[in-house]
């Protein structure tokens, strides 16, 4: 039925085919071969990390924050732990049961209760911690701790909270931790080569970051590195076992130059009333007392505050959260005499012999106003010494007058005004050191002659910080070399501001010294009430801040009926003369008077500062 | 009389195939003790299917092909009867019914398609001349149409599909003309739109797009190409080792007993084991051609170039799908997966085999 020819042809058309289909398998073997090779040989390192990547999870585990200390090392923010009761949810088969069984040694109550039950079921999925009761008694502690081989599935963790024993005291300089915003956090994160994600809190609040002063600005060597845990998970995410562990660096502790005792020293002083209070070793250029009065707790705001006692402070009349030291603007008024006293001795104006008649106000030859002493038939013949002594007014309208105002405004900035002179302060303030072209740009009008009188007794436009007047006290004490102001004790390679004065003389110096001890020790000096109130001498100039530009007392009687027009008082110090170790700054607004009202809360930290 | 008798007592073995096959199969407990993480039930129950599935090689292999041939069109209407039957009384699994409970196995009557049809072909163009007419191609064709039309009613697009190629290939092996061949491509390529919107589901549509892309959704249905190709890459030149397979052992790969297999063999033992793995599949197709071509006669010919095509395009199909290459569609790796009838049927297949090709007929010339 199928003969040879036949079955040739079907062998022949056979073979092809199959020789065909060998080919074809052939191909498909050695493409398979090649896929096979791209993936495991070519591609092998980024499949082998995409599988890396798979099977393992890391989480964050949060370093703590440095401590902060005072100079003499007082421990100033701590990190205070309070105590939280955990259970690990994947061990547990029936959680009511469980606390029930708890609950017989720790009350649980309903909101707690409520919570577990709610977040068992995925914490358990995903073999998570849980917390069950948050900051336990000492009692509590106890009691579960003596009966934990009860509870093997159960542990207490250590959560912290960031608190300084003195909450008020160093509320704007120490300032206060908060949440981080997840952007602020990444980026940190992405810093230290972190990825943000999953993380072990230390702190009961979570991400902390500073938010104001040294917390904010040491930030950096305050907040540490996260370290990391890594696990191995399962498709589900389901933490399977602990593969490595990366500790956490915490932050590095501080030494803050700051002294303990006299900064409660000056609150003390302060006994609330606004003003600020500043004091800088005059040898470092530290600052060792930093207070703006009223303040508020940093432990409250730190560790979360309701948002009523927030709304309290906020809209609170003396603005607690204003930081006065670095933010607060007031005129220098007198205090700024020395150095427009050194100013005429520089320019060659006047030297010490110099004197003129003070009649008790400066008549303006351009427009004959008038410009008023505070004392009414002035100071009659009177020099630079006891111009400074007895802060005549005349004297120094007179020489301002005279005065070149761009040698004079240069001149005053080299004290500081006007600039930031602290290279670690937070948000630091410049004042304002005005200018004929600032005039210009922000008032629209001209310098008239007027505006250097009134620069004279530093009112008008000038005014600066009390941070500011701390250095240009310090700067006078120094003799006009002083190293620019920080909150850290190791303060080397810090810029030292020098003035460039090639007239004055050590003995000019010593003069102007002297006269500022007069200030206290003279008879006539403004401050003469100071004198019996310490035991060394000390070098000061008081000031007092007019609000409201009168003519007459009469008239101020009228208006220091409204407290808040009252004037400031203002002092600068130094002491103890003749070898003066820290200079000093006193803002007390609408206190009136500098030497009596200021004086005393500038004396009593000194005090606290020099011991026989 | 003494050599009658002997003949009666003679084994008919091919030990190429049958070592192949077992290393393959004792290979693959291995491999599947460690894909099952360790699930010595499933080992147990696989062994028992796999020495079942030996024994039944080999007594398939005894009997002369001509039975087959006589019996065939008896085969493929038992087994189309099945499907039938599976279609209306068999237990909806997944929305789809494949299943026929025996009681002590569940029989998946399309597998038993996958090897009545060739055979049937085979011995249905034994006859015929060769090359194959046009005539008897549209008749061939007419069948393997009822064949594929009734499998894929399951729905099993899978099965249905493989079915149809195993009759295609005989077809083909028979000589099929190139004009047809090439109209055919031509014809399929022009409705490809109409049966892709007519035919295919929406998910079989997302799986084909995904194959093409499965970055583009890698959480949901580009999920499993994604961990697959993850766990093949990272496996890298030497693997990671017997059961240490991350991608396996931590469930980031699905089906990993069944369909993915591969990757865990890929994972664990890298390219070294792949190469070693598809050489003796690649040995055991070989062997299939030089069986084929050397075959006793046209029907033998047919029926070995025609199973062993299917085992080898089952093959490549489950690789190409596990790397990737093409949309996930349920197909085993052949003697290694877990399974019950998709094994059996390997094994049916190579008794047939190893049956066409030991038994030599003296040509009457």
């Amino acid at each position: 039925m199928i003969d040879i020819e036949d079955r040739f042809i079907e062998k022949r058309i056979f073979k092809n085919r199959l020789i065909l289909i060998y080919l074809f398998f052939g191909f498909l073997f050695s493409a398979f071969i090649y896929r096979t090779y791209t993936l495991q040989v070519y591609s092998y390192s980024s499949y082998e990390s995409a599988s890396i990547k798979n099977k393992t999870r890391s989480i964050l585990v949060q370093p703590k924050r440095g401590i902060v200390y005072d100079r003499n090392g007082n421990i100033l923010i701590n990190n205070v732990p309070s105590y939280d009761l955990i259970i690990q949810p994947s061990k547990i088969d029936n959680i009511s049961k469980y606390l029930e069984r708890l609950n017989n040694v720790i009350l649980i109550d309903q909101d707690e209760r409520d919570y577990v039950l709610e977040q068992f079921d995925n914490k358990s999925t995903y073999n998570r911690e849980l917390a069950v009761k948050r900051a336990l008694s000492e009692e509590e502690i106890a009691r579960f701790e003596v009966r934990n081989y009860l509870f093997p599935e159960a542990l207490i963790d250590k959560r912290y909270r960031r608190e300084s024993e003195y909450p008020y005291l160093f509320s704007h300089v120490l300032g206060f931790v908060g949440a981080a915003e997840n952007e602020t956090m990444s980026e940190i994160l992405t810093t230290q080569d972190k990825f943000p994600g999953e993380t072990l809190f230390k702190y009961a609040n979570g991400y902390l970051i500073g938010k104001t002063g040294i917390e904010n600005t040491y930030d950096n060597s305050l907040r540490g590195s996260f370290g990391e845990k890594i696990f191995e998970v399962d498709a589900r995410g389901k933490l399977l076992k602990q593969i490595d562990f990366i500790e956490p660096t915490d932050g590095l502790d501080m030494f803050t130059s700051l002294d303990l005792e006299a900064q409660k020293v000056a609150f003390e002083a302060m006994n609330g009333r606004k003003g600020a209070v500043v004091v800088v070793e005059i040898e470092t250029g530290s600052i060792i007392t930093y207070l703006s009065s009223p303040s508020f707790s940093i432990n409250q705001i730190s560790n979360g505050i309701s948002s009523v006692n927030f709304e309290k402070l906020i809209e609170d009349k003396a603005k607690p959260f204003f930081d006065r030291a670095s933010q607060g603007r007031y005129s220098p008024a007198s205090t700024i005499k020395p150095a427009i006293g050194l100013y005429g001795l520089q320019s060659g104006i006047i030297n010490w012999d110099y004197t003129i008649d003070d009649p008790g106000f400066f008549v303006l030859p351009e427009d004959q106003r008038i410009y008023r002493g505070w004392k009414k038939g002035g100071h009659g013949n009177i020099n630079l010494e006891n111009a400074l002594i007895e802060s005549s007014n005349t004297f120094f309208f007179s020489l301002a007058y005279q005065s070149e105002i761009k040698d004079l405004i240069d001149h005053l900035s080299n004290f500081g005004f006007g600039r930031n002179i602290c290279v670690d302060c937070f948000n630091p303030g410049k004042g304002l050191l005005p200018s004929p072209e600032w005039k210009m740009n922000n008032l629209n009008f001209g310098w008239f002659k007027g505006d250097s009188v009134n620069l004279g007794v530093g009112q008008g436009y000038l005014s600066a910080t009390p941070v500011q007047l701390a250095f240009y006290s310090g700067l006078l004490s120094k003799k006009g070399s002083l190293k620019k102001l920080s909150l850290i004790n190791d303060n080397v390679g810090k810029e030292t501001i020098v003035l460039p004065m090639t007239n004055i003389t050590s003995k000019d110096w010593d003069k102007i010294h002297e006269s500022m001890i007069g200030v206290i020790e003279n008879p006539k000096g403004t401050a003469k009430r100071l004198k019996n109130l310490k035991s060394y001498n000390i070098a000061a100039k008081s000031g007092t801040v007019e609000l409201v530009s009168l003519d007459s007392k009469e008239d101020y009687e009228l208006v220091r009926q409204d407290i808040l027009k009252r004037d400031h008082a203002i002092m600068i110090a130094f002491a103890p003369m003749p070898n003066p170790k820290y200079a000093i700054s006193v803002v007390i607004e609408n206190a009136e008077s500098g030497g009596s009202v200021a004086g005393p809360v500038a004396v009593k930290v000194l005090n606290s500062l020099i011991k026989e | 009389m003494k050599q009658a008798s002997f003949k009666r007592f003679t084994i008919f073995f091919d030990q190429y195939l049958f070592i192949a096959i077992t290393l393959l199969s004792v290979m693959g407990l291995f491999f599947l003790y460690s894909a099952s993480q360790g699930n010595i039930n499933v080992v147990m129950k696989q062994s028992i299917f796999v020495g079942f599935g030996i024994f039944l090689m080999f007594i398939l292999s005894q009997p002369d092909p001509d039975i087959y041939k006589i019996l065939s069109r008896v085969f493929l209407i038992t087994s189309l009867i099945l499907v039938l039957i599976t279609i209306l009384v068999a237990k909806e699994i997944n929305g789809a019914k494949r299943w026929l409970d025996l009681g002590v196995f569940t029989l998946q009557p399309s597998e038993l398609v996958k090897i009545a049809l060739p055979i049937y072909l085979a011995a249905y163009l034994f006859e015929k001349p060769i090359p194959i007419d046009l005539k008897n191609t549209f008749k061939s064709l007419l069948i393997i149409a009822v064949c594929f039309l009734l499998i894929a009613r399951q729905p099993d697009l899978g099965t249905s599909l493989v079915v149809s190629m195993a009759g295609v290939y005989i077809l083909f092996f028979a000589g099929l003309s190139w004009k047809f061949i090439g109209s055919s491509i031509i014809v399929f390529l022009i409705s490809l739109p109409f049966l892709w919107n007519n035919f295919l589901q929406p998910f079989q549509q997302q799986r084909i797009l995904t194959s093409l892309d499965p970055s583009a959704d890698p959480f949901g249905s580009g999920w499993n190409i994604t961990q697959s190709k993850i766990a093949i890459g990272s496996g890298g030149i030497s693997g990671k080792g017997f059961e240490a397979g991350s991608q396996s052992h931590l469930d980031f790969l699905p089906e990993t007993e069944t369909d993915f297999i591969f990757a865990v063999i890929a994972e664990e033992f890298g390219f070294i084991g792949v190469c070693i793995l598809l050489s003796i599949y690649m040995f055991i197709f070989l062997r299939c051609m030089y069986l084929a071509f050397n075959a006793r006669d046209r029907f033998c010919r047919l029926t070995i170039g025609g199973l062993s095509l299917i085992f080898a395009s089952t093959l490549f199909i489950n690789l190409a799908m596990v790397t990737g290459l093409i949309p996930v569609v349920g197909m085993p790796l052949p003697f290694i997966s877990k399974g019950g009838s998709s094994l059996l049927s390997f094994y049916i297949a190579f008794g047939i085999i190893i049956s066409m090709a030991s038994h030599k007929k003296l040509m009457q010339r």
